[in-house]
C-alpha cells in the first residue's frame, strides 16, 4: 500500500512542482533553454482580456452544466427509485450518454445539428417551426446553451447512477418505521432519504465540479472555442497557449492559478461536506 | 506520523525535483546517442529499426508494409517495425516523446513540424541520401522546406497540391465557364447557391486553419504574403484587406452561416455530399467523393486557384510529404537504404498507386511512366491530375515562400485569422481594425516564441 | 387515496422516463442506422431516419480490414484489468479509511481529489518519462497502472462516501454474532455498499475504455492500441468515410452498455444475496 501511495504521490508532485517552477520561467515546449522571468508570465495572463472572457465562460459552463447535470440525474433517479416495471431497460438505456467518448459525441452531435446535413435543423424547418435551419453550433449565445445541454446530457447519466446506488443503501426499514408513525412521502424523503444520500451527493458534486471545469475536449472539439471565443474556456485557452504556442511557462501559469481556483472551491466544499458529517454524528 | 509523511513527502519532492533536472540536462546537452555502424562482420545491415507513419488507411499502410517486408528479405538481420498514427495525434505523439525519449529511428512528418524538429535538434541531415537518390529529380522548393544552413534534414515522399474543385454538372446547367478569376469566381458560386446547395463554403472554425488557407490563396495570388520579409505578419496591406472583404463577401452571399465554426473535414463533407458546387483542396478530394457519394464522382473536376486578374497560376499551396531521420537512431543508415528503397520504382509506384491522383510524385520522371499513367483513376481523372502536377513546382507549404520559418508554424496553428475573421462575422467588427489587432496579436506570438 | 395517488405519480415517472431514454438513445441509434445505411444513402436526404437498404459493409470493414477486432480486445483486457484492480483496492481502503483511521483518511482522500484538480495534458510528459525509466513503455501494464493511478483516487473517495453510509451499529451486531473482521467486511458491509460498488465500477471502467491521450502517448504498437486511439485515426484520416466511423463508433459504445448491463445484473445481484435486507 505504502509503495502505491508514494508512487501516485511522485506521479502527481512532480508535474505540480515542476508547473509552478516553470510558469516563473520563459520555459519553451520543445527547447532545453529557459530562464526565470519573475511574474511576467503571470502579469501577462492576468492582462489579458481573452483569459477573462475564458474565465467567465468557464464559470458559466460549470455553473449551468452542474446545475443541469445535477437536476436531471437526481429527478431521473429518483422516477427509477420509484417505477416498479421496466426499471432495469430504463436503467440501461439511460446510461449510453455516458458510455460516449468525447470525440464520438462531438462528431455525432455535430452532425445531427449540422445547419446544412444535419437532421435536426431540417426537421424543424420541414416542420414549419422555422424557416431557416437555426445555427445550433455557431450563434454566439447558442452554441454556449447548446453546448451545456450536451455536456448536460452526457453527465446526467453519472449523476444518476450514483444517486440511485446510494438511494438503494438507503435501509427500507426506515421508511416504514417512518410510515408506521405517520410521516408523510415528502417528510420521509427529507428527514430520511436526503439526509441518508447528501454525503455521496456532496462528494460527487466536488468531482463534477472540477470535471467539469477541467474539461477541455468537449468544448474544443465542437466549436473549438468559437465563434469568436464566446465558448472558449480556461482550459481551451491554456492548451492553445501550451500546445499552440508551446509557451510552456505561461500555460503553466494558467494551470497554476486555475489550481489555486479550484482549491480555493473544494476547500469550500470540503467544508460543507465536513459540516454534514459532523451533523450526522 | 504527520511528521512522516511530510518527511516521505519532502523526499519524493527532491527525487521528483532530481528527475526534473536529470531529464532536462538531458535534452540540452544534445549529445548524439552512440551510433556505431550496423553493418556487421559479414558486411551485413544489421538492428532494428522504428518507422512512425500516417498512412493509417488501408493501400498505403499495406504499400509500406510490403516495401518493409522486401527490405527485411533482403536483409534478414533487420527489423523495421512500422507503427502508425493519424495525423492529428502525431504532433502530441513527438512533442511528449521527445521530452520522454519515445521517438522512432525514423518518421513522416508535416512540413511546419520539421521547422520544430530541426529547431530542437531533433534530426540529422539527409544530404547524402539525396544525393544518391539524385538531387535533380526533386523540386528545389520542395528540398528548401526542410534546409537550415545547406543542411537538408527531410526528404519529400508525396506531393500534392491546393486546387480548386468544381462540380461539372453544375456549372454546365446553369452555363457556366469554369472561373479563372476570383471576381468570376464569386459570379459563379453566387449564381450556383439555390435550392439546397451553397456555391462555395468559407471556412473559419478557431480549431482549424482553413481560413488562413483560404486568405493566403487569395493574397499570394496577388503576389502578396501573410508574412514581411522580416517575418512578421501582413494582415493590413491592401492585398490582404482586399482578400479579408472577398472571403466575408464570400460567406455572406455563397457559403452556410454554419460555416463560420467549420473545419476541414466539416467543409469536405459538404463537397462529398455535392452540397456545395466549389471547394479547394487537394486530389483525395476524389477518394472522399467516392467513399461518400459514388454518384457523384462524374462531376467532379478540379481546375488552377483563380488569380485577381485572369493571369496563369502557377500554384500557391504544396505540401510535400517529408521523411525524417531522428537523432535519436542507433541506426541512421539502415533508415536511409530502407528510405533509397522507398523510392525504387517498384515500391514507389505501388505506393503512389494507392491513392492515385492524391499522391503525386516528389521526383521527377515518374509520371512519364507507362505504369503510372495507366492507373484507371489516374485515367479518368487525367485532366484533374494534370492540373494538380502543374500546380505543384510552383507552391510551397503556407508561409514558406520565405524558407522554412517557425512563424509560418504560429501563423497555421494559432488560429488567429480565423478568430479575426469569426470576429468580424460575429460581432461585426470592422474589418481594418480586426485585421491590425490580428497582425498584433500574430507578432506578439512571433516575438514570444522565438526570442 | 394513497394508492391513487401512487399510481398517477408511477405514471408521471414514466413519462419522464421515457422522455429521457428517447433523449439518452436518440444519437446512438442514429449513430447505428446510418452505419447500415446504403453506400451513398448517408449523405442523400438529411431527414431521413430509416435506411432504405440494409448493409453491414462498413461493419465488416472496420471489423476485418482495420482490424478493430485487435484493438476492442486489447481495450478490454485493459479496462477489465483497470477496474479490478482498482475496485478491490479501493474498496478495501474506502473501508479501512472510514472504520479504522477517519481521521488520516479523510485528510489523505482530500489530497487526492486534489491531484483530479490537475489537467491530464500536463500529467502527460512527467507519466511518460516514469514509464520509459520503469521499461513500461508500450506495454498494457505501463496503461494499466497509469489508468489506476486515476481511478483508485477516484474510487476510493467515493467509496468512502458509500461506507460512510453503512450504520456501525449492523456490524456490531455480527461481530457480537461471532464474526471476524474479515467476515463482517465480506458478508454484512460489502453486500450492503453494492450499488456503490457497482456505480464506481462501471465510472472505472467507462474512463479506461474511453480514455485516448495515455492511450496514444504510451503506446507505439499498431497491436496493442485501443479503440479510443483507433477511432481517431479514422477522424484524423486525409479521406473520411463516414460509413465506417458509424460503424467503428457504434462498436465503441456499445461494449460499455453491455459491461453495464453484465455488472449490473451478475455483480450486484450475486452480492446482495445474502444481505441483512
Amino acid at each position: 500500500m505504502l509503495p502505491a501511495i508514494i508512487v501516485v504521490c511522485a506521479l502527481f508532485l512532480y508535474p505540480i512542482c515542476s508547473s509552478i517552477f516553470y510558469s516563473f520561467t520563459n520555459k519553451n515546449l520543445i527547447r532545453p533553454t529557459y530562464r526565470f522571468v519573475g511574474f511576467d508570465n503571470y502579469a501577462t495572463i492576468l492582462t489579458d482580456k481573452s483569459f477573462w472572457n475564458a474565465f467567465l465562460n468557464s464559470l458559466k459552463w460549470t455553473v449551468f452544466s452542474l446545475i443541469g447535470q445535477l437536476l436531471v440525474g437526481f429527478t431521473a433517479a429518483l422516477a427509477l427509485n420509484r417505477v416498479k416495471h421496466l426499471k432495469g431497460a430504463y436503467k440501461t438505456l439511460l446510461i449510453i450518454p455516458w458510455a460516449f467518448p468525447s470525440i464520438v459525441i462531438a462528431f455525432s452531435w455535430k452532425w445531427i445539428l449540422n445547419g446544412v446535413y444535419g437532421i435536426l435543423p431540417n426537421l424543424l424547418v420541414q416542420m414549419g417551426f422555422c424557416n431557416e435551419p437555426p445555427q445550433f453550433l455557431t450563434e454566439k449565445t447558442l452554441a454556449f446553451i447548446v453546448l451545456v445541454l450536451i455536456n448536460v446530457w452526457f453527465g446526467a447519466p453519472m449523476i444518476m447512477v450514483n444517486v440511485l446506488s446510494a438511494l438503494q443503501t438507503v435501509p427500507q426499514d426506515q421508511y416504514e418505521a417512518a410510515e408506521i408513525d405517520g410521516a408523510k412521502k415528502w417528510q420521509s424523503f427529507l428527514y430520511i432519504t436526503v439526509p441518508h444520500i447528501k454525503v455521496v451527493m456532496g462528494l460527487l458534486v466536488v468531482l463534477r465540479t472540477v470535471w467539469i471545469f477541467n474539461n477541455f475536449d468537449i468544448i474544443y472539439l465542437i466549436t473549438g472555442g468559437g465563434p469568436a471565443g464566446s465558448t472558449q474556456t480556461v482550459p481551451v485557452y491554456a492548451y492553445d497557449m501550451g500546445w499552440g504556442t508551446k509557451l510552456l511557462g505561461q500555460s503553466s501559469a494558467v494551470t497554476v492559478l486555475l489550481f489555486i481556483f479550484m482549491m480555493a472551491v473544494c476547500i469550500g466544499y470540503f467544508a460543507v461536506i465536513g459540516h454534514w458529517e459532523k451533523e450526522d454524528k | 506520523m504527520k511528521k512522516k509523511l511530510a518527511l516521505l513527502l519532502a523526499g519524493v519532492m527532491t527525487l521528483s525535483a532530481f528527475a526534473g533536472c536529470g531529464s532536462d540536462s538531458g535534452k540540452s546537452d544534445g549529445k548524439d546517442p552512440e551510433q556505431v555502424s550496423s553493418i556487421n562482420e559479414d558486411g551485413e545491415l544489421e538492428g532494428d529499426i522504428t518507422f512512425w507513419h500516417s498512412f493509417t488507411q488501408g493501400g498505403r499502410l499495406d504499400t509500406i508494409q510490403a516495401a518493409a517486408d522486401k527490405f527485411m528479405d533482403e536483409h534478414p538481420k533487420v527489423n523495421i517495425k512500422i507503427e502508425t498514427f493519424s495525423w492529428n495525434d502525431f504532433y502530441t505523439k513527438w512533442t511528449t516523446g521527445l521530452a520522454s525519449g519515445n521517438v522512432p529511428d525514423m518518421s513522416t512528418a508535416l512540413v511546419g513540424h520539421v521547422v520544430e524538429m530541426i529547431n530542437s535538434d531533433a534530426l540529422i541531415p539527409l544530404n547524402d541520401l539525396i544525393d544518391e537518390i539524385g538531387r535533380d529529380k526533386f523540386s528545389e522548393n520542395a528540398l528548401n522546406e526542410g534546409t537550415v544552413d545547406g543542411n537538408n534534414y527531410s526528404i519529400p515522399l508525396y506531393s500534392h497540391a491546393m486546387v480548386m474543385w468544381v462540380r461539372k454538372d453544375l456549372l454546365e446547367q446553369n452555363n457556366l465557364e469554369v472561373p479563372a478569376t476570383w471576381d468570376e469566381l464569386y459570379e459563379a458560386a453566387k449564381t450556383l447557391t439555390k435550392d439546397g446547395v451553397y456555391g462555395l463554403s468559407f471556412p473559419c472554425g478557431s480549431n482549424d486553419f482553413q481560413a488562413t488557407n483560404f486568405l493566403n490563396f487569395y493574397v499570394r495570388s496577388g503576389g502578396g504574403s501573410l508574412l514581411n520579409d522580416d517575418l512578421t505578419a501582413n494582415l493590413t496591406s491592401d492585398l490582404a484587406i482586399e482578400g479579408i472583404n472577398y472571403w466575408l463577401k464570400v460567406y455572406n452571399d455563397c457559403s452556410p452561416k454554419d460555416s463560420v465554426n467549420y473545419d476541414v473535414l466539416d467543409q469536405a463533407t459538404l463537397y462529398y455530399q455535392g452540397k456545395t458546387a466549389f471547394d479547394f483542396n487537394s486530389g483525395f478530394q476524389i477518394g472522399g467523393v467516392e467513399q461518400n457519394s459514388p454518384d457523384l464522382l462524374q462531376y467532379v473536376d478540379c481546375y488552377p486557384i483563380p488569380t485577381i486578374d485572369g493571369s496563369e497560376q502557377k500554384g500557391i499551396t504544396t505540401s510535400n510529404q517529408p521523411i525524417v531521420v531522428w537523432k535519436n537512431s542507433k541506426h541512421p543508415d539502415i533508415c536511409k537504404e530502407f528510405i533509397k528503397t522507398l523510392y525504387e520504382e517498384e515500391n514507389y509506384l505501388d505506393f503512389l498507386a494507392s491513392q492515385p491522383v492524391g499522391m503525386l510524385p516528389s521526383v521527377a520522371g515518374i509520371e512519364e511512366l507507362d505504369a503510372y499513367k495507366s492507373n484507371e483513376t489516374i485515367q479518368q481523372f487525367q485532366h484533374a491530375e494534370e492540373v494538380i502536377a502543374s500546380q505543384i513546382p510552383g507552391g510551397t507549404a503556407i508561409g514558406f515562400e520565405h524558407g522554412p520559418n517557425l512563424q509560418a508554424g504560429l501563423l497555421v496553428n494559432q488560429h488567429v485569422i480565423e478568430e479575426m475573421f469569426q470576429d468580424i462575422i460575429t460581432n461585426g467588427t470592422d474589418v481594418e481594425t480586426a485585421a491590425k489587432a490580428a497582425e498584433e496579436e500574430l507578432n506578439t506570438l512571433f516575438e514570444a516564441a522565438v526570442q | 387515496m394513497r394508492r391513487r395517488q401512487g399510481r398517477v405519480g408511477n405514471a408521471i415517472c414514466h413519462v419522464y422516463l421515457l422522455i429521457l431514454t428517447g433523449m439518452a438513445v436518440f444519437p446512438l441509434l442514429w449513430i447505428i442506422i446510418s452505419s447500415i445505411k446504403g453506400k451513398g444513402e448517408l449523405t442523400g436526404d438529411p431527414t431521413a431516419f430509416l435506411p432504405k437498404t440494409v448493409t453491414l459493409d462498413y461493419f465488416k470493414h472496420v471489423i476485418n480490414d482495420l482490424n478493430f477486432i485487435v484493438n476492442i480486445r486489447n481495450s478490454v483486457i485493459i479496462s477489465l484489468a483497470t477496474t479490478v484492480i482498482a475496485i478491490t483496492i479501493a474498496s478495501m481502503a474506502a473501508y479501512g479509511i472510514v472504520r479504522f483511521f477517519p481521521k488520516f483518511g479523510s485528510f489523505m482522500s482530500k489530497i487526492l481529489v486534489t491531484t483530479y484538480i490537475f489537467p491530464p495534458i500536463l500529467l502527460a510528459i512527467p507519466y511518460s518519462i516514469v514509464m520509459a525509466k520503469l521499461g513500461l513503455t508500450n506495454t498494457r501494464i505501463g496503461l494499466i497502472i497509469v489508468y489506476l493511478s486515476f481511478s483508485i483516487p477516484y474510487a476510493v473517495w467515493l467509496l468512502v462516501g458509500f461506507f460512510k453510509s453503512v450504520p456501525i451499529g449492523i456490524e456490531e451486531a455480527a461481530r457480537i454474532d461471532g464474526a471476524n473482521k474479515l467476515v463482517v467486511f465480506g458478508r454484512v458491509v460489502l453486500p450492503l455498499v453494492a450499488p456503490g460498488i457497482v456505480a464506481t465500477a462501471i465510472y472505472t471502467f467507462i474512463n479506461a475504455w474511453n480514455e485516448f491521450l495515455y492511450s496514444l502517448i504510451l503506446i507505439n504498437d499498431t497491436g496493442k492500441m485501443t479503440v479510443a486511439v483507433a477511432l481517431r485515426s479514422l477522424d484524423g484520416a486525409e479521406i473520411l468515410d463516414w460509413g465506417d466511423m458509424m460503424a467503428a463508433s457504434a462498436l465503441v459504445v456499445i461494449p460499455s452498455i453491455i459491461f453495464f448491463c453484465l455488472i449490473q445484473n451478475k455483480i450486484a445481484g450475486g452480492l446482495s444475496e445474502g444481505s441483512v435486507k
